[in-house]
Parts: C-alpha cells; structure tokens; sequence
C-alpha cells in the first residue's frame, strides 16, 4: 500500500520536487528519527504551554480574559493531544513513552516554558512576542512541510494560534495606552522575554540540517528570527517600549534592524532542561499527570466495560 | 433559516453574510456554517441573529465584529448583530458546502446523528472518537480505522 524508494537519493529526490510522505509509506528511519523529534518536541510543548496558560486562568484580570485564557489552555491542550497522536504513528516510541520522557525530564520542549512568568504582564508579553514567534516558525513549515499528517494538522493550529496572536495584540494595546504603572510593568516584562524569544528559533541552522533538506523547515532558523525581529522591533519600539538589547539598530544602509551579538548559553541551558524554571515546570506537570491517573483508569475501565 | 422580511434587501444582506467566513475555518462562510439564523431589514437598519455553536465559544466576538464591519462596508450603516439563545446551534444546519469545504479545507468531519461520518480524507465510515473534546469545545478527537488519519469532529 506505501510507497518506497529504492535509495535515499531517490527520496530525496521525491521530497525535494514537492512530495508528501505518509506515515504508511516505507520511509527511510533517518527522515522518521527527525521528524519525530521534531513534532515530539512540537507536541511536548503545547502541551508545557498549556499547562502553563492554564496557571492563569484564575488570576486572568475580569471574565473575558478568563474566558480568553481558559481557550487558550484548551487550544494548546486539544494540539498537543493530536500531536502526539502523529508523533506516535511514526513507530519510534508510544505516547506513553513520550510523556514518560517528558515528566522524569527526558524530554524536549521550548525554551520558552523553562522560564517563570512573574505577572500578568508576562503573560502579555508571551501571548504579544512569543506566539507571534511561534506561528512565524509554524507557517514556515506549513509553506513546504513534506510530512503529510504533521501538514495537515498544521494547518488547524495556525488558524488557532492566529487566535492567541489577536488576543496578545489587543492585550498588549491596553498596556501600551495604560497607566505608567502598566507602561513599566510592561516593559520589565518585555525584558525578561525579548531573548528567549529570540532563542526560541533555535540556533544558527548548520547548512546539512536535515529538516531543512526534507522540508519540514522551509527557512533557517536565523532568517526566521530576523523576520521576527524587523516586524516586532519596530512595533514595540512605535508603542515607546524598548527591547534590552544596547546594540539593537537599525543598518544605515538597509534600514534593517540588526540586533546585537545573541548569548546561546541560556538556550543551551533550557535545551537540558536546566533552565531557570525547568524544575519547577516539569515536577508540576509529573504531578498533575499523576493527580489525574483516577480519571484515566476510570475513563479505561468504562472502555473496556461491554456494552449494556 | 428564517427570515423576517425576505425583500432584494434581505438577499443583497445574505450575499454579503456568505463572503463572511467564520475565524476558525478561513474558507467557509458563517452562512455555510449554519451561524444565521435571521436577518432583519427595517427602516434601512440591518439587525443580524446568529447562533453560537456553543455559548463559551471564544470566536464569538470577533465573529460578531467581522458580520458588523461586513454590513458597514457593503453600505449598511449601523448594522449590527446579536447572538440569539435560541435555537440551539446543531451540525444538521451546516450545508453541504461547508461541509465539504470543512472536510477538503480542514480534515474536519462533521458527526450528523448516531453513525460515524465518512472520513474527510478516505471517506470511509469508520471514524472512532479517542477524546469528547479536542482544542475547541464544539469539536472531538477521533482516528479513522481505515486510513489512520488523526482527526477532529465537530458534533
């Protein structure tokens, strides 16, 4: 029923001219390896995001925000559950094992979720830079994504992710028009999350990054951050909010922005998951995994129950 | 649909609503989706009433603000619409259409009374629910048995 091919050139070939790939086809383990640590790590973040949401949907400010939050923390909760269903048909470990990795910290997901949102201003600033962020990487791979069922997913959380990015735009607005108490409030949030959401593209991409030779990338992680920068540098520099970085400018001869030299160490900090809140953030989501082993084992036990 | 004073007024508001599409689905008309449930056309004043999928829907007011602004700019000032509490919105009001395009668009299927939708992608009957609720409330996780696709079902 799937398709093979004969050499990884000739796969190669075929993603290359355009073709999707499915979970049935007999694809090299390499393509499967990488493309599976690519949306593990993908669904293991939706669902850290999550979780993290959904901290705030009691002390969101007023019934809308509430309700806004309380979307969100479905959203990310509902992608990551699909997520892993495509992770997990990929044959290289089972959701089980996904979240086993994850909980004992194993796992991999964005730097982003290893540092503590402090006020309600973080959060703005997470929903305002860091889901911009994160659709600007998600469209780049819905634009050549060669793994069909990743693709098609996409395609839904985009549209939702969309969503979170209107949500941060309007909060944002209520900071930037506010009190000076919101305006500084703000601005302390933007720096503590202008770098790590700058790092959150990833390093430099190497030239034989395999992501990018399959396309599952459609851009290096650096032009992608640079697509970031020269939307949102001048945004937030138009609302009077400066990004921490002295040596951000603008080059006198392309009038493009260019940001000063950027310290991976924090990064390569999160990616062991020895971020400034990485304990934290794994040993809560280790315990609510297991405050809710009741629900599951009830939820299997009415399962396996025969039909009255 | 019902519609209160059927009048070119009524129609030229209907034509205007069906290039409306809903925040979620970019490609597919509230109209398509079932959301219209009335349009009154009194005075030269535009009231729209439309029905929510389910009442904690997030999208409610941007759905609200893009039907409003539609009517402004196809020259119907004031134009304004409401969310009704009756009917209930149910999948039976998507049209054909919509669900085509939620299929084609979105791999979403849509769940018309007990028996399994045909698979968006493979169109086989055999779409078994994994999760009651997916990333929005109105829509449910399920697999396809014959082709495998992770899937989403709105019911």
């Amino acid at each position: 029923m799937g398709r093979s091919w004969g050499s990884m050139g000739d796969f190669d070939e075929f993603v290359a001219g355009g073709g999707i790939v499915e979970p049935v086809d007999d694809l090299p383990h390499e393509y499967r390896d990488a493309v599976f640590r690519f949306i593990e790590l993908h669904a293991n973040s939706e669902l850290m995001g999550g979780l993290t949401e959904r901290d705030w949907i009691p002390r969101a400010p007023g019934l809308r925000r509430k309700m806004a939050v309380l979307a969100k923390t479905q959203d990310e909760i509902g992608h990551a559950h699909l997520l892993y269903m495509v992770a997990a048909d990929m044959g290289v470990k089972s959701r089980s094992e996904m979240l086993e990795d994850l909980f004992a910290g194993r796992g991999r997901f964005h730097n982003v979720f290893h540092y503590q949102a402090v006020t309600w201003a973080d959060q703005v600033a997470i929903a305002y830079l860091v889901d911009a962020g994160a659709l600007i990487s998600q469209q780049a791979v819905f634009k050549q994504c060669s793994y069909g069922p990743y693709r098609r997913i996409l395609k839904r959380i985009i549209v939702e992710e969309g969503f979170h990015m209107r949500h941060g735009e309007e909060m944002l607005l209520i900071f930037a028009e506010g009190t000076d108490i919101q305006r500084t409030m703000f601005q302390a949030a933007l720096d503590r999350w202008w770098w790590p959401t700058l790092h959150m593209f990833g390093p430099p991409s190497k030239p034989d990054d395999v992501l990018l030779r399959w396309r599952i990338k459609s851009e290096t992680n650096d032009a992608l951050r640079d697509k970031f920068v020269q939307k949102y540098a001048t945004l937030l520099m138009g609302y009077g909010f400066v990004p921490p970085d002295p040596d951000l400018h603008r080059d006198a001869e392309t009038g493009r922005w260019v940001t000063g030299e950027i310290d991976w160490e924090p990064l390569k900090a999160t990616l062991a998951n020895l971020g400034p809140d990485s304990a934290r953030r794994i040993g809560g989501a280790a315990e609510h995994w297991n405050d809710t082993r009741w629900v599951r084992e009830a939820l299997e036990t009415v399962a396996e129950r025969p039909a009255a | 649909m019902h519609v209160i004073e059927t009048s070119i007024a009524t129609a030229s508001v209907l034509d205007v609503l069906a290039r409306v599409d809903d925040p979620e689905y970019p490609g597919v008309s509230i109209v398509d989706l079932g959301l219209v449930e009335s349009v009154d056309v009194a005075g030269g004043r535009v009231t729209v009433g439309l029905i929510p999928t389910f009442l904690g829907c997030p999208a409610l007011a941007i759905i609200r603000a893009d039907v409003e602004r539609a009517l402004v700019d196809a020259g119907w000032p004031g134009a304004s619409a409401e969310f009704l509490h009756s009917p209930v919105w149910t999948p039976e009001r998507i049209t054909d259409a919509g669900r085509a395009a939620l299929g084609d668009g979105f791999t979403v299927a849509v769940q018309l009374g007990e028996r399994s939708p045909p698979c968006p992608r493979c169109g086989v009957a055999a779409v078994r629910t994994t999760a009651l609720f997916g990333s929005m409330r109105c829509r449910s996780v399920a697999r396809c048995d014959a082709c495998g696709e992770p899937l989403e079902v709105i019911r």
